[in-house]
C-alpha cells in the first residue's frame, strides 16, 4: 500500500534533515500509531506520505515514497487526497468554513459526492463521531476538542482508504480520545481502512493499535507489533516515552521475582497476568 | 485567596457555568477535570477577571472581579493560556519575557536579574525566536514570560497538551518548583497521570456544574462522578479496581500488594 525507501529530507533552511534514512511498509489494513518526542519527524513523515512532501515544501529529499506502486513524485496531493484522508495538527488551518456541516459538505462536493449520497455520508459521518447535535454551530463556538472532531468528520465522510491523523485527540478529554480510537478502531476493522495515527498518548496507543513504529531525530528506531516495541520499555525511557504503566508494573512485578511470562501492554493483559498470579 | 460564591455564566443565552461556589486558599495545587465542553476554560477566565459572572461574586484576594480592572488582576494572576500562539507577542524569547516584567516592574536592575533568572530556569536562548520553536518550546516560553513576573497565583488552561513526555515533565517540576515556593496553582488538565502526581485537589466539572470538590486520590476513588464527567481513573487505579483493591494508585504500590497476595496464596497453598 504504501511502500517508503531510504527517505531522507532537509526542509530548505533546515539544519538537520527531518528525516534520515527512513524505510518503512504500511500494508493495507494496518493500524500503525507513529510515537516520538517534539521534532522526532514525525508530522514530516506523514506530509512525505501524503505528498505534501515534496510538492509544497521545498527541501533536499532522498529516496522514494510509493502509495500503491504510484510514486509521490509522479502525482500530486490533490489525486492522493483520493486515497489518503488528512488530519493535520493544527485543526484550525484545517478549517475552510464558519458552520460544522459546511465544513463536511466542502470535501464531499469539491470529491463530486453525488447528490443522493451527500446528506447520507454527512449524517453518518457526524454520528460516528458524536457530534450531530453540532451540525448547525458555528466552528469558533466550538471547543478545540469538538473542532477536532468536526476535522475528522469532514476526513472520513470523504471514505479514504487510507488515513492519516496527526495528534487527533491532543485537545480531547480521555472519554473522547476513547471514542475517537473507538471510531478508528472499527474503520479500520469494520471498513478495512488502513489507519495511520501520530499520537503522544503511549496508553491510548497500547490499548488499540496493531503497529507501532518509534522515531527519534528523523530515523525510525524501532518498529513492529505492539508488544515487541514496548517490550523494549528501557530504550524507550532512553529517548523519553514514557511507557504505559501496565508495562511499567509487570517490569516491576519480574524484577521482584514474579513470574509475569512477557510484558503486559494494556489493561486487560495486565488484569489476566494478575489473575493468574494471584488466583491460579 | 480566590472565592467563587454562587457563580452561574451564561454565553448567547446558553449556560456555560452553573452555580458554582469553592474556595481555593494560597499554596494549595488543584486540577481542574472534566469533559470538553464541561465550562474549564470558561471558569479560568472567569477566575481571573477576563470575563464576569452572570451571576454570584468571584474575589481574587479580597478583590471582586467585577469592579476591579482586569490589568489589576493580572499582577495577582499569571494566566497560561490553552494555544501558547495566543499569548506569544515578540520576536524573540527575551524581548517576550521582558516584555512581561516591563508591565510587572518599574525597577530596571529587578526587570534585568527577573529577565536572567527566567532565562536560565528554562535554559532559553535570548535571542531565539519562539515562531521558529517546538509547540512544546513555545509553551514554555509562554509560560517562562507570565512566571518571570511573580503572580502569587498561576492559573493554567491546559499546559501538557501537544506536549511530548520529556517537555511535559520539564514543565510540571517547572510549576511543582515554584508550587512548592508557595505559589498557588490552578490548572486544567486532561492526562488523569499528570494530575495523580501533582495535584492535591481536584474539582470535576460536568455540563457547567461542579460535581465533586476534594482531595486527589478521595476523587478519583469516585467512579460514578468520574463517569458523569466521562473521564477515567489513572490506569493503575482502574487495574486496582478490577479486583476491589482500594486505594491503589501508582505502580509501587500495586506491585505490594500483588506480591503480597502471591504469597498469601503460596501459604494456604503450601
Amino acid at each position: 500500500m504504501i511502500h517508503i525507501e531510504n527517505l531522507s529530507f532537509k526542509y530548505k533552511n533546515g539544519r538537520k534533515p527531518a528525516l534520515d534514512n527512513i524505510s518503512l511498509t504500511i500494508y493495507e489494513g494496518d493500524f500503525l500509531g507513529i510515537i516520538g518526542g517534539s521534532g522526532a519527524g514525525k508530522t514530516t513523515l506523514s506530509y512525505a506520505i501524503n505528498g505534501v512532501i515534496p510538492h509544497h515544501f521545498p527541501g533536499d529529499f532522498y529516496g522514494s515514497v510509493k502509495v500503491d506502486n504510484t510514486d509521490t513524485f509522479d502525482t500530486t496531493p490533490g489525486r492522493l487526497s483520493l486515497k489518503i484522508g488528512s488530519v493535520l495538527q493544527d485543526i484550525d488551518s484545517q478549517m475552510v468554513s464558519s458552520v460544522v456541516e459546511d465544513e463536511i459538505l466542502y470535501g464531499l462536493e469539491n470529491f463530486s459526492v453525488p447528490g443522493n449520497e451527500i446528506e447520507e455520508r454527512l449524517l453518518s459521518a457526524l454520528e460516528a463521531v458524536g457530534i450531530l447535535p453540532l451540525r448547525y454551530r458555528t466552528i469558533d463556538s466550538l471547543s478545540g476538542g469538538q473542532k477536532q472532531k468536526v476535522a475528522i468528520a469532514a476526513i472520513i465522510a470523504l471514505r479514504p482508504k487510507v488515513l492519516i491523523l496527526d495528534e487527533p485527540t491532543s485537545e480531547l478529554d480521555p472519554k473522547s480520545s476513547e471514542q475517537i480510537f473507538d471510531l478508528l478502531k472499527e474503520l479500520n476493522e469494520k471498513y478495512g481502512i488502513t489507519i495511520v495515527v501520530i499520537e503522544q498518548k503511549i496508553m491510548l496507543l497500547s490499548e488499540y493499535v496493531k503497529k507501532l513504529a518509534v522515531m527519534d531525530k528523523g530515523r525510525i528506531i524501532l518498529s513492529g507489533n505492539v508488544r515487541d516495541v514496548l517490550g523494549h520499555s528501557s530504550e524507550l525511557e532512553e529517548i523519553g516515552i514514557h511507557c504505559p504503566r501496565v508495562v511499567s508494573l509487570s517490569n516491576s512485578l519480574r524484577d521482584r521475582g514474579a513470574d509475569v511470562g512477557g510484558v503486559w501492554i494494556n489493561l486487560d493483559e495486565a488484569e489476566a497476568g494478575i489473575r493468574r498470579l494471584i488466583y491460579d | 485567596m480566590i472565592n467563587l460564591q454562587n457563580v452561574s455564566f451564561s454565553y448567547n443565552n446558553e449556560k456555560v457555568l452553573s452555580n458554582i461556589s469553592f474556595h481555593i486558599d494560597k499554596g494549595e495545587f488543584t486540577a481542574i477535570i472534566g469533559s470538553n465542553g464541561a465550562g474549564k476554560s470558561t471558569l479560568c477566565r472567569i477566575m481571573n477577571g477576563l470575563i464576569k459572572p452572570s451571576s454570584g461574586t468571584v474575589t481574587v484576594n479580597g478583590m471582586d472581579t467585577r469592579t476591579t480592572k482586569s490589568s489589576i488582576l493580572a499582577r495577582h494572576i499569571g494566566f497560561l493560556f490553552q494555544n501558547p500562539d495566543r499569548q506569544i507577542c515578540k520576536n524573540t524569547v527575551g524581548e517576550e519575557i521582558r516584555f512581561s516584567l516591563d508591565i510587572a516592574f518599574t525597577d530596571k536592575s529587578m526587570i534585568e536579574k527577573r529577565l536572567f533568572e527566567t532565562l536560565s530556569l528554562f535554559d532559553f536562548d535570548a535571542d531565539s525566536n519562539p515562531f521558529h520553536l517546538s509547540r512544546g518550546e513555545r509553551q514554555q516560553v509562554a509560560l517562562a514570560s507570565i512566571i518571570a513576573a511573580e503572580p502569587e497565583i498561576l492559573i493554567l488552561d491546559e499546559p501538557t497538551t501537544g506536549l511530548d513526555y520529556v517537555e511535559c515533565m520539564k514543565i510540571m517540576s517547572i510549576i511543582k518548583k515554584l508550587n512548592d515556593k508557595g505559589i498557588t496553582v490552578i490548572m486544567v488538565c486532561h492526562d488523569m497521570e499528570i494530575v495523580l502526581d501533582f495535584a492535591q485537589r481536584i474539582l470535576v466539572l460536568a455540563e457547567g456544574r461542579l460535581i465533586a470538590d476534594g482531595e486527589t486520590r478521595e476523587i478519583f476513588k469516585m467512579e460514578e462522578i468520574l463517569r458523569q464527567a466521562s473521564l477515567l481513573p489513572p490506569q493503575i487505579a482502574r487495574l486496582a479496581a478490577r479486583f476491589g483493591f482500594d486505594d491503589v494508585f501508582y505502580v509501587d504500590e500495586m506491585t505490594d500488594i500483588v506480591l503480597k497476595r502471591i504469597k498469601n496464596r503460596r501459604k494456604r497453598t503450601g
